[in-house]
């Protein structure tokens, strides 16, 4: 453990992370405040942020149990938007395969959007993998830790900041901060507009499954159009 | 349900399946490759899901969806700023500034 954080390849992925935790401190907040809004002691907002470690997820797990949505619905929805996950497992694998089962147990647990976007370069070929992974993991462990202090923050002024403030308009600003810089390609914004219309057109679903059941369809839409134009393509 | 409970139960779960979805091709399918369809269709996930998740907190805020709703040019706004600078704090400051402006004219004019 000690030679761990004391490797240069460790510090110098905690450290070039620090600006991106920094950036991520109003989404860490807004968690934070989401869990209190949906009554969480705590721990259990502590447990959130610590076990789920997944802003998106955490903000969408919070909503659906305030608005009364079943457990299942709940887990499904959030189960869905951890599938990108998969994306990133496999892009990170061949890079790890060398590694011992215990980094990639580590490394997995710490793989977030953020972590991902700022490391998966450093596994480029030629690099000794050992040393991408301490970066992976010296970065992953400063989002970790900020994230519960962000978390633990947003918790406590959730309780103290006034409803006129609107503060729960901050939920959407969040996700617009990460979906508006993603629509860079005809399919993805197909996928997003799809999604958008049909989570409308769903409102009726009972258990507030519209989310998820739009999101597939939102989903199918982004891949079949970009299947569309790849056929286009090679005509 | 006892609402502690429940919650604790998702955090598990969500949690679980997360780490599951994490581990996947790390530890689980190391030596198989992604199918083409399947990646093709994940690269999908966060525009289509955030795109659902967004939409009805703009949209209806409680008691359907108004001819004046302040949210609708806010977020427009907040889109705008996340797609030119790509920072969260930037895009909070411009929406939730749209916001309070859009909300005080509302309240001056009605």
């Amino acid at each position: 453990m000690r030679h761990v954080l004391a490797a240069p390849d460790f510090r110098d992925g905690f450290l070039e992370m620090l600006p991106a935790c920094v950036g991520l401190i109003p989404f860490g907040l807004v968690c934070g405040v989401g869990a209190a809004a949906a009554g969480a002691d705590f721990a259990a907002a502590m447990g959130m942020s610590a076990i789920i470690f997944s802003g998106a997820a955490q903000i969408l797990a919070s909503q659906l149990l305030a608005a009364g949505a079943p457990i299942a619905v709940v887990v499904l929805t959030c189960a869905v938007l951890g599938l990108r996950f998969l994306m990133y497992s496999a892009a990170m694998a061949p890079a790890l395969s060398v590694l011992s089962a215990r980094w990639q147990r580590t490394i997995a647990f710490l793989l977030t959007d953020q972590a991902f976007a700022a490391s998966i370069r450093k596994f480029d070929a030629g690099r000794d993998p050992r040393r991408g992974a301490l970066h992976f993991a010296g970065g992953g462990s400063a989002l970790w830790a900020t994230w519960q202090v962000d978390n633990a923050v947003g918790y406590f002024a959730g309780n103290v900041i006034p409803a006129s403030w609107s503060l729960d308009f901050t939920v959407p600003l969040c996700f617009l901060a990460l979906l508006a810089p993603a629509l860079k390609s005809v399919p993805t914004i197909v996928a997003a507009a799809v999604a958008g219309v049909a989570v409308l057109a769903l409102e009726a679903l009972p258990m507030r499954l519209n989310l998820v059941v739009a999101g597939v369809i939102g989903i199918v839409a982004g891949t079949f159009v970009e299947t569309l134009r790849e056929r286009w393509k090679a005509r | 349900m006892e609402g502690a409970l429940k919650l604790w139960i998702v955090i598990l779960a969500v949690g679980a399946l997360n780490y599951a979805s994490r581990l996947s091709f790390i530890a689980f399918f190391a030596r198989r490759t992604m199918s083409p369809l399947l990646a093709r269709a994940l690269r999908y996930v966060p525009a289509a899901m955030l795109a659902a998740l967004i939409v009805p907190m703009i949209i209806t805020p409680a008691g359907g969806p108004l001819p004046l709703n302040p949210k609708i040019p806010a977020a427009i706004m907040a889109g705008v700023v996340a797609w030119h600078t790509k920072s969260s704090l930037k895009t909070m400051i411009a929406g939730m500034v749209a916001l309070w402006i859009l909300q005080a004219i509302l309240a001056r004019i009605g």
